[in-house]
């Protein structure tokens, strides 16, 4: 019901009393109409309590409202604060990556390199192999000469049997040379055994080499895959992040619009704590003009008291044009007349 | 550098709401429930860029506290908008000879408060 059909409302009901000036009662008030006047200030003290009681609710209820909507924006403000400290951490765990892979790279490099310098490194050795070998050729020589020698001492003692006495001189050389040509024997097997060996350990060393760089390489190149998968992965987080923050910044800022006008909003609840003073105080300018028209030492005829009455209808109708522009129902209203700045 | 916004009102609610719409737009705010206690910390040395009053207050209203502000050294050309239920044209009348840099109706929303507040205080 909208406030100009209360008003006319209002003016029937008091239109009634003027109707009864014609026959005007001068004496004071009855006790009958005394009693129904202190039951109808009763009854306006009560619903003034109840008024007084709404109008503290309404507050207490925006106010809550206001901390909780306030909660939701700190939240809200928070995580967009936290995603903006993760991001620069996310951008050097992104940067020590891509430098790891470099690294990597480097190393991949350098061990994609091995094999030619292993196989350069054993020709070489393959050379010293051959140079061992060759050695030991020569170790079958001296082995043949020491047999020779042998012979050539053997020969030589029985010669020098049949030579009798005097060929025990050349006995004794025959038996230095035999000396000679075992001892020659015994240090070329020794030399040959050395040389076997030498192979043997330089042969399985470059294999055990290669073997290894064979394996560091498989190693080197899987982690290198490995860490640029990472690096892509990371890429996709990265932009999956970004996409994110973007999402939650807006996000944010709906909201941070959004609880601004629910804050503007919230505001109606002092524009109707200020329309209920208002009424209140019309009630309570009423209730004294009716108590005067009911003082038995001065009452008011209903004439008097239908012109304080439409003297309290006036102001209040004037206060209320004053406050309209206010009215959630004038929000359509003319906006220069809610906004001027002079 | 945060601006700096003083809000008048006697209803918590106002100084509540406005305060946070405030914050939440990232500017720094102070209050006062009436204008009295307003006028004493624009004494006391506090230095808004911009106050918000409201007319109507217990004890000193708004348009008593802006003729006092604009005496107060250092607040002549401060911004003062008047935030009221009121649209009475002779109290805006009074509002503008006292030094009133504008007047608005409640409620407003946050986003006309930014707007309006961006155009009186430029780099806001």
């Amino acid at each position: 019901m909208g406030l100009a059909t209360l008003w006319s409302r209002a003016r029937t009901l008091l239109a009634k009393p003027a109707a009864a000036r014609a026959k005007p009662t001068q004496a004071a008030a009855p006790v009958g109409l005394q009693h129904l006047l202190d039951t109808h200030l009763e009854l306006d003290h009560a619903i003034d309590q109840k008024l007084v009681e709404v109008v503290d609710d309404t507050e207490h209820s925006a106010l809550s409202i206001i901390k909780e909507v306030r909660g939701l924006y700190d939240s809200a403000d928070l995580l967009v604060q936290y995603l903006e400290n993760s991001s620069p951490q996310a951008n050097s765990l992104g940067s020590d990556i891509v430098n790891s892979v470099s690294y990597l790279v480097e190393i991949s490099a350098f061990i994609q390199e091995l094999p030619a310098k292993m196989t350069r490194d054993l020709h070489s050795v393959q050379s010293v192999v051959k140079e061992i070998t060759d050695l030991s050729a020569l170790v079958g020589s001296v082995h043949a000469i020491s047999m020779q020698s042998h012979l050539l001492a053997i020969n030589a003692a029985i010669e020098g049997s049949r030579a009798g006495p005097g060929g025990a001189a050349f006995r004794v050389v025959a038996d230095e040379m035999r000396l000679l040509a075992s001892n020659s024997s015994a240090v070329a097997s020794q030399i040959s055994e050395g040389l076997r060996r030498a192979r043997s350990v330089v042969e399985g060393g470059m294999s055990t080499r290669i073997d290894e760089s064979t394996r560091a390489l498989n190693d080197v190149s899987h982690a290198v895959i490995s860490i640029q998968k990472l690096q892509e992965n990371f890429e996709d987080m990265s932009q999956y992040f970004k996409t994110r923050f973007a999402v939650i910044t807006q996000h944010n800022q709906n909201l941070s619009r959004d609880i601004a006008e629910v804050l503007g909003h919230i505001q109606y609840q002092d524009v109707v704590r200020q329309c209920i003073e208002r009424l209140r105080a019309a009630i309570v300018q009423r209730n004294a003009a009716l108590q005067t028209a009911a003082d038995p030492m001065q009452p008011l005829d209903a004439a008097q008291l239908q012109e304080a009455l439409q003297h309290i209808l006036n102001d209040f109708v004037a206060q209320e044009e004053m406050h309209k522009h206010s009215a959630r129902h004038d929000e359509q209203g003319s906006s220069e007349l809610k906004f001027e700045l002079f | 550098m945060a601006k700096t916004i003083m809000i008048v009102d006697d209803s918590s609610t106002m100084l509540m709401s406005l305060r946070n719409s405030l914050e939440i737009a990232g500017f720094k705010v102070l209050s006062a429930n009436d204008g009295q206690p307003a006028l004493e910390q624009l004494k006391a040395g506090a230095k808004p860029d911009l106050i918000i009053t409201d007319i109507n207050m217990p004890n000193m209203g708004g348009i008593e506290f802006i003729a006092k502000a604009r005496a107060v050294s250092g607040f002549r050309f401060t911004p003062i908008l008047v935030l009221t239920t009121e649209s009475q044209q002779a109290k805006r009348d009074d509002a503008k000879k006292l030094g009133a840099t504008g007047w608005l109706v409640k409620p407003v929303s946050g986003a006309d408060l930014t707007r309006i507040i961006k155009q009186v205080l430029p780099g806001a």
